[in-house]
């Protein structure tokens, strides 16, 4: 038993590094986080301290990338980012999985799908649009 | 004379010249072994964590090894692993900045 103890105890110290990186991190309180970061993440700051650990670091880290996006990419970052922490972990790998089937579309046949996106989008803000324009019936006597 | 000695005479033969052995005899040999060790202990660098981890066995070449071979394995896992987690953080930040609606991905 004496004889396997320095293999062992190199085992156990090197798993147990291993495991404290990848569970890593205990959840990190919202009042915790930097002004900046706060001020990236607001649409999540109502929920930010029970989503989980794992999105949590994701979301930090697109945060850390967030002042080197663009103008219009910020302003679909913070549009989306809210939905994205309200799915499930299982809809955000199913999520990721499609995305980067769709990243390896030709380009020609992306552009195609995006702009029928468009349409749909465009659609869809016209019938808003005109819902609310349209005076409300007015009460039968 | 060429009946073969089994292990047992043997045995009993040593353990009978044991029962002759002076008590003076006894007590040169036990100093000559306590001297033994303390020249052993002063002459080997490796006595201490060397010897309480076993790398001073004739099998520590294997021990190394076995060592490396763990660290390597670990290391190599742990990198992979982290890998991954790059790639779904640099995943995620596409889609949260791309053109297209989440839904698009997820229905």
């Amino acid at each position: 038993m004496a004889r396997t103890g320095f293999p062992g105890f190199v085992l156990g110290i090197a798993l147990l590094l291993q495991a404290g990186l990848v569970s890593a991190a205990p959840l990190v309180a919202w009042a915790k986080l930097t002004p900046a970061q706060q001020e990236i993440l607001r649409p999540v700051a109502a929920e930010w301290d029970t989503l989980p650990n794992k999105l949590q670091k994701n979301l930090l880290y697109a945060a850390k990338r967030y002042p080197a996006l663009t103008p219009e990419e910020k302003q679909r970052f913070n549009v989306k980012l809210e939905k994205w922490s309200k799915l499930t972990p299982e809809q955000r790998k199913r999520a990721r999985e499609k995305f980067q089937a769709f990243s390896k579309v030709p380009e020609a046949e992306r552009e195609k799908v995006k702009q029928m996106v468009r349409e749909q989008e465009a659609k869809k803000a016209e019938t808003a649009a005109a819902a609310s324009s349209v005076p409300p019936a007015a009460p039968s006597p | 004379m060429n009946q073969k000695l089994q292990p047992e005479h043997i045995q009993q033969m040593l353990d009978n010249s044991l029962e002759q052995i002076g008590p003076s005899t006894l007590a040169r040999l036990r100093h000559a072994r306590e001297q033994a060790l303390a020249r052993h202990d002063a002459a080997s660098p490796a006595s201490g964590w060397a010897a309480k981890w076993h790398f001073d066995t004739p099998h520590y070449k294997f021990r190394y090894f076995a060592v490396a071979t763990v660290f390597a394995a670990v290391l190599f896992s742990g990198m992979t692993y982290w890998q991954h987690v790059h790639e779904a953080t640099e995943v995620d930040v596409a889609i949260l900045t791309d053109e297209l609606p989440i839904e698009v991905y997820v229905d």
